[in-house]
This record gives structure tokens, sequence and C-alpha cells, in this order.
């Protein structure tokens, strides 16, 4: 295992079941399998202290034709200080007909002096669907918080879905009145490849192709997160996992 | 016709397209919070993001526009993914609507004209921009620099409707974005394709299109 070599979850479908095929550990994270519900649902533990300047965690994520996977993390990641270097963060997620992924991300700290890229790819065939959120969160308590850029990209059936560039490197124009203001946490719950009936909240919003996204900006972690709660346990049932929102609570970084 | 009439046509607010109906979401900013002294940050930070973004749109669209049979539809998927607020995307097609209007009547014959009708979905502001300045035939940096013009104009234009603000300090604003204009300008001429065109995302932007669209009482259409 060389030192960014990804770590790998896939799942297939067997039967009437999802069977895990893969589970890979990396130098910084361990996957771990919790139970099932809809299908496995793995943890993605933290095998050391990320993420340092000139860390490069990557993940990969496959799930078969017709497969559940749901995807919990016990613990925030911190990106520390980089003292001049950088950290990188990428995920590639890749869900087959039929399939589902549902991942509730724990809240991305991004600590004073950090400078940090994520970028999150993911690839839907038709039928396929992803219920994502992820939280940002500008500095531990009482600091401003360091760089941040993060990309996401969803291709549906080789179209363009989703795709978002948040550039929260300069301090100027991320405290600007039309990125965050002076919030310093960013909530997004982003559903792909189901298009919901209706839209209960004015912060839920139809993407063009057949998706969904809500924002909340708040103070705290643990606000932004609560009032995404809603939407996401909502869009949790479109995609056919009903397991309760947050079996794995974490609050560290708020 | 010349380059730069089309120029000073796409830039007059005169021009019947409907844009003085929009505020750029300054409507909805005020609403939140933001106050005058807000504003040149809130327009300059639309260039940077929104701004580039629609911009290089428009620029990619001209360009296909130049060869004929050209696939704008392309241009315009990538630019629907990059707009994930739905009452924005609205308010962009009402505009596209107007310059689509002009084109239809003004150059009916025009191939980039033609392309219009072969999108899947009514053309936002930036596509329908790029296909105007084809049929006048400007430069790419004069299509990039209309779209960034209008979309820092509206907010201006909408600032002195909302705020009690003098008309020259509008126009002081206009001027010290002059430079991040041309800086985005130059960004947006380096984009080679749909598939790199820049996401640059405001948050805030999107947040206050949804808050707008909710509302019953408001001045601007968004």
């Amino acid at each position: 295992m060389t030192r960014d070599a990804p770590a790998r979850i896939v799942v297939e479908q067997d039967g009437a079941r999802t069977r895990i095929r893969e589970l890979t550990a990396s130098t910084y994270l361990r996957p771990r399998l919790l139970g099932s519900g809809a299908g496995p649902r793995v943890a993605l533990v933290a095998a050391c202290a990320s993420l340092l300047a000139g860390d490069h965690l990557r993940l990969e994520v496959e799930v078969g034709a017709g497969a559940a996977l749901e995807l919990v993390e016990p613990s925030g990641t911190v990106a520390y200080d980089a003292r001049g270097g950088r950290a990188d963060w990428t995920a590639s997620v890749r869900v087959e007909a039929g399939g589902s992924l549902v991942w509730g991300a724990a809240p991305f700290v991004v600590a004073h002096g950090a400078d940090v890229h994520r970028h999150t790819g993911i690839d839907l065939e038709p039928g396929a669907a992803v219920l994502l959120r992820e939280t940002f969160v500008l500095g531990r308590s009482n600091e401003c918080g360091g760089a941040l850029r993060s990309t996401l990209t969803a291709v549906r059936d080789r179209r363009p879905l989703q795709a978002e560039d948040l550039d929260l490197t300069d301090p100027v124009l991320r405290g600007s009145p039309a990125v965050l203001g002076t919030r310093r946490v960013l909530a997004t719950a982003t559903l792909l490849g189901i298009r919901p009936d209706e839209l209960a909240d004015p912060h839920e919003t139809a993407l063009d192709g057949p998706g969904a996204l809500r924002r909340e900006l708040a103070d705290h972690a643990h606000l932004a997160e609560d009032a995404l709660e809603p939407t996401w346990a909502r869009w949790r049932r479109l995609v056919g996992q009903t397991r309760p929102a947050r079996t794995v609570t974490c609050r560290t970084a708020a | 016709m010349p380059a730069e009439l089309g120029a000073l046509l796409l830039a007059d607010g005169r021009l019947p397209t409907g844009g003085h109906a929009h505020s750029g979401g300054l409507e909805p900013a005020l609403a939140a919070g933001a106050g005058p002294d807000d504003v040149p940050r809130y327009l300059e930070a639309r260039l940077r993001t929104v701004g580039l973004v629609e911009a290089t749109a428009a620029v990619l669209t001209l360009r296909r526009c130049r060869t004929a049979g050209a696939d704008v539809d392309e241009v315009q998927v990538a630019l629907r993914a990059r707009m994930p607020s739905a009452p924005a995307r609205t308010a962009s097609e009402l505009l596209g609507r107007g310059l689509a209007r002009l084109a239809r009547r003004l150059w009916p014959e025009h191939p980039a004209v033609a392309a219009l009708d072969s999108l899947g979905a009514p053309p936002l502001r930036p596509v329908a921009l790029g296909v105007v300045g084809a049929a006048v035939g400007m430069s790419d940096a004069q299509v990039a620099r209309a779209s960034l013009y209008d979309d820092a104009q509206t907010v201006a234009a909408a600032a002195l409707k909302l705020l009690p603000v003098d008309p020259t300090d509008a126009t002081r604003w206009l001027l010290d974005a002059g430079p991040t204009l041309e800086e985005i300008v130059a960004r947006a001429l380096t984009c080679t394709g749909p598939d790199t065109m820049p996401a640059t995302t405001a948050p805030l932007v999107e947040q206050y299109s949804l808050d707008h669209a909710s509302r019953s009482r408001r001045i601007f259409v968004a």
C-alpha cells in the first residue's frame, strides 16, 4: 500500500441482498462494516490525524446495479495548519443502475492556516440515486479558518447534472455578501438521480436534471445540520434508505 | 453591423430585453440585511463567481456559433448544471428570451440565431448573449465584457431604486470594479470547452434567489 493509495468500498447486489465485495483501508481511512439496513452500513474511520500538509486522502466508492450502501463518519475531519503546504481530499463515486448511496458526511473542519482542496466526483447511471450531505466548517472555535476549495461534479448518463466549485480560499471573497457573508459553516444536502415531487422548504431547489439541493449557512455546524435534517429525512425516504439519519452523532466540530 | 455598435447596444439599458426588471439578487440581499456599503463588495463578488461562469458560457456559445451546425446545447446543459437554483434559471431564461426575441426579429437568417431553436430548453441569458454576439460579429472579449458589465450594471441600477444612493456613487462602483471585470474577461477567454467551464459557486446568491422567489411583495423579478 503506497501512502496515497485510495481506500476502496465496493458493494454489489447478490440476489436479495447487497454484499461487500471490497473494503480496502488506506493510510488515512479504515472502512468498517457497522451493520446493515437497506444495504451495508460502512463507517469511514480515520486511521491517523488527517489532514496535514502533503496528505492526499483518496476514497473510491462503487455501488453495483441494484445495490444499496450507506456511509457514515463517526468523527469529523480536521484539516490542520498546513504551514505553507497543501492537503488534498478526493472522493470518486460510481453508482450503477438501480443502485443507491447515502452518505451523511461529518463536519469537515478547516483549521486556521490549513490549505485544502476537496474534490468529489460522482458518476450515476440512469436509475441510480445518491444522497450526500457535506458540512464545511471554517475554523475551529474562535478561528477564522484556513483556505478551502471544494469542487463537486456529478454526471448522470454522461450528462452534467451538478457542478460546483466552492472557492473559499480568499477570505475577502468568502466573507462577501455573495458567498458566505459572516457565516463560517455551510451545509449542503445534494440529491442526485431523483426528482422530488414537491419541495417542502423554500431553501430546497430542483436541479435542472433529476436532483435537488439544499444549503444552510450558520455559525455552528450542529445548527446547519439541524436545519437540513427535515430535508435529509425526506430525501432519504425517496432514495429508499429509511434508517434514522444520524445513528452516529458527531458534534465535535461545533 | 459593426461589432462596436453591437457592443454598445448590448450594454445599453434601453435595449428592450427586460433587464430593468432584475436586480441581480440585490433586492433579496438587502432584505437579508445587506446595506449600501455592502453593494460594491456584492457586485464585485458576483463578477468573480456567477459572473465568471456566465461570461465563460457566453464566450463558448459565441465561439460555437462561428461554425455552422455547432452544438450550443452542450454549453447550455453545462451552464444549467452550474445553476442549482431553479428561480435563478428562470430569471436567466426571462432575460435570454428578451435577447432571443430581438435576435429572431433582427437577424432571422443568421445561422447562430437558428441554433437557438435546437436548444432543449429556453436559452439562458449568457447563451442568448453569445448568439447575439455572433450575429453582430463581436469578439470573444467584447461578449465576455458585455456579460459582466450587464451583471454589474443590473446590480448598480437596482441599487438606485432600492437605496438612497447618489447615481454618481453607483457609477463609481462600476468604475472601481473595472480591474476585476477585466481580470474576469481574461479568465473567461482561457476556457476551452463546456467540460472545463468554471463552476464558481456563490451560496448566498443562490439563497437570495430562493428567498426572493418565495416572497409575494417585491419590486424586481430577481
